[in-house]
């Protein structure tokens, strides 16, 4: 088990939750934010850690998480704006050192990278794992 | 058909490997504290005989459970569910109650349900006991101490501390310590454990400087700072007759009781939320009102000084909000009055995730403003919205139907248990009084008693208050839970 870190999780969705799981599992802290109450029930039994009913874009709530102090915060909300911004304040007002933000569409990449907030999409992971699959199935028949 | 049947079956074996595992380790834990009051020896070497009654089974279960834990919990650990926490609860539980009998049989002979008594008195933290303390070892005495000791901080809280112990929050949700200190489960009980042993290094010290020997400071720490209430003085408290001792204990008591969220809370110098917090306001609104109403309509009367009346009064309210048991005068010379204070307050009893018992502060603040908002909402007009609220730690947190529902049922369960328990007693020839008094302090794990509790009593009586002190102690859900999973899957296993 690699040392003990504070983690952030904006969004309690799909990913968000099994982020917070398997992260938890692994023996770290998490505190889990939503909008929505009903969507804490997608977090597994796993999870140990704390949950926030609130807007993570209202800087009251961030607080209320302690983003000040953690380690990682990850933004996994089903809006890419909504990620990218807070995302940002976590990395400009709360200083974290290490922030990802989940990212729909491809075509904004470059602009994050600009703010220097790092991303992972996930449409560009499955259009590169469709280009990887098509091009061994091409050398194969060849 | 018969297909799933068998996949069914397979997939809860395997869960019940884990689970048996981790009874295992619990079972080694227990083992583990057996042998702890062995140290004694170095100080007192003429006890020496009494070794084997805490070796054999001592260094039993530690080998049994290790064996259990290496063979059955798969090297990557296992996550447990809320059921099967509550499964391992129960066994844990009966593991060391029964084990708990073993030096109370070998040594003082007793017979089984006067020993599984005493042992069910010491783990859960009750107190009542029938032992002949001024005849029995040192050793034997901090035995008593060091159960009542691992039952205040909880089996759970003990297990996930240790290293290997189970990931997820289902155990120690399970034994009734679900509230979380920081946001991670095995940290949060690593803290709880370390608060709970600063508490009693401290309160060892404090105890010590106030007058009693080295030996009645560790075994009334732990028995205080537990809310547990074993003495070594056939009198409790009462033998040092000085206001500094209670002083010192009504301080441990207090902390025993406080929610060790909030002791963190306040470490962190969040007085703000402290303050605002309903069980403090529920032990800053009874403290005062009951010992004030006791001073003056039992106490003043009945001792031969202002001072002692004063102190007896505080002292008594304490001991039963706080569910520890001490106590420093007979309640035998009380008038009715002073009984029903007490029962009332045994009733209610501590702090939600402290050492304490009893239906607890915050489910009486809970349906308290529940109340208030039922009638304030009359007032209202009807579409408006409300949003009542109690303050948990440092977080606030909204009251809804569902917690208020799950509130007042567990109230329900445990006044029915009451009355059902306080008429088995009464049903042996015991007057209402005595019976609802000590029924009260058997399921509220107080340990208080107005002489019903004798070495005499008959069996059915002795078997009522232990599983008083049972379902009071693991809050009767995870009993129903655990015990009731535990015949369905037998069922499907076989």
């Amino acid at each position: 088990m690699a040392a003990m870190q504070y983690t952030v999780i904006a969004g309690c969705g799909r990913l968000g939750s099994l982020l917070a799981g398997d992260l938890s599992k692994q023996g770290h802290s998490i505190v889990v934010i939503d909008r929505d109450e009903t969507r804490f029930t997608n977090l597994s039994i796993e999870f140990s850690g704390f949950t926030i009913a609130g807007d993570v874009v209202e800087l009251e709530i961030l607080q209320r998480a302690k983003v000040d102090r953690a380690d990682c915060f990850l933004a996994t909300t089903n809006d890419d704006n909504v990620n990218l911004m807070v995302a940002q304040v976590a990395k400009a007002v709360f200083q974290v050192p290490v922030v990802i933000a989940r990212l729909f569409n491809p075509a904004r990449e470059a602009v994050y990278r600009e703010l220097g907030v790092a991303t992972i999409s996930p449409t560009k992971l499955s259009a590169d794992a469709f280009l990887h699959s098509i091009q061994t199935s091409n050398q194969s028949q060849v | 058909m018969t297909q799933a049947a068998n996949r069914y079956r397979d997939y809860l074996r395997a869960r019940y490997r884990c689970i048996l595992g981790y009874t295992g380790l619990i079972t080694a834990i227990v083992g583990l504290l057996m042998l702890t009051p062995l140290a004694l020896l170095f100080f007192y070497p003429q006890e020496r005989a009494v070794a084997p009654a805490f070796l054999v089974p001592g260094l039993a279960l530690l080998a049994g459970g290790l064996i259990l834990w290496r063979l059955l919990v798969p090297r990557t650990g296992a996550t447990l569910s809320y059921q099967e926490g509550a499964v391992i609860v129960v066994l844990a539980w009966l593991v060391a109650l029964l084990a708990g009998t073993v030096p109370f049989i070998w040594l003082l002979k007793y017979s089984f349900v006067r020993a599984f008594f005493e042992s069910t008195s010491g783990w859960t933290t009750t107190g009542l006991s029938t032992v002949d303390v001024l005849a029995t070892s040192h050793v034997m005495l901090f035995y008593r101490s060091a159960i009542q000791w691992a039952g205040g901080a909880g089996l759970a809280i003990i297990a996930l501390s240790a290293l290997a112990g189970p990931t997820g929050p289902g155990i120690s949700a399970a034994e009734g310590r679900g509230e979380q200190l920081v946001p991670h489960v095995r940290r949060s009980a690593t803290i709880v454990l370390g608060l709970y042993t600063a508490y009693n290094v401290i309160g060892t010290v404090l105890l010590r400087l106030v007058g009693m020997s080295w030996f009645d400071s560790v075994n009334h720490a732990f028995a205080a700072l537990s809310t547990g209430g074993f003495s070594t003085r056939p009198e409790s408290i009462g033998y040092w007759d000085s206001a500094t001792v209670e002083a010192a204990i009504i301080l441990l008591m207090l902390l025993g009781t406080l929610n060790f969220l909030t002791a963190y809370t306040l470490l962190h110098g969040k007085w703000r939320a402290v303050i605002r917090n309903g069980e403090i306001h529920v032990m800053a609104f009874l403290i005062p009102l009951c010992a004030g109403a006791l001073f003056f309509l039992v106490t003043l009367n009945l001792y031969p000084t202002l001072g002692k009346s004063a102190r007896v009064a505080i002292f008594e309210t304490v001991t039963a909000l706080s569910t520890t048991g001490f106590n420093t005068i007979d309640y035998r010379a009380w008038p009715s009055f002073g009984w029903i204070v007490l029962i009332v307050l045994m009733l209610i009893g501590g702090g939600t995730g402290s050492t304490a018992g009893a239906i607890k502060q915050y489910r009486v603040y809970v349906l308290y403003k529940a109340l208030v908002w039922e009638v304030k909402r009359m007032f209202l007009p009807p579409g408006t919205v409300t949003e009542p609220d109690a303050w948990v730690g440092e977080t606030r947190q909204f009251l809804n139907d569902a917690r208020i529902r799950q509130v007042a049922l567990f109230v329900f369960i445990y006044l029915v248990a009451f009355f059902v328990g306080s008429a088995v007693i009464a049903a042996h020839g015991f007057t209402v009084q005595e019976s609802l008094f000590e029924f009260a302090s058997s399921i509220g794990t107080i340990g208080i008693s107005v002489g019903v509790t004798s070495a005499d009593l008959p069996q059915a009586v002795l078997w009522s208050q232990i599983i008083g002190m049972i379902m009071g102690r693991l809050e009767f859900f995870t009993v129903i839970v655990g015990v009731g999973k535990l015949i369905s899957d037998a069922r499907q296993m076989v």
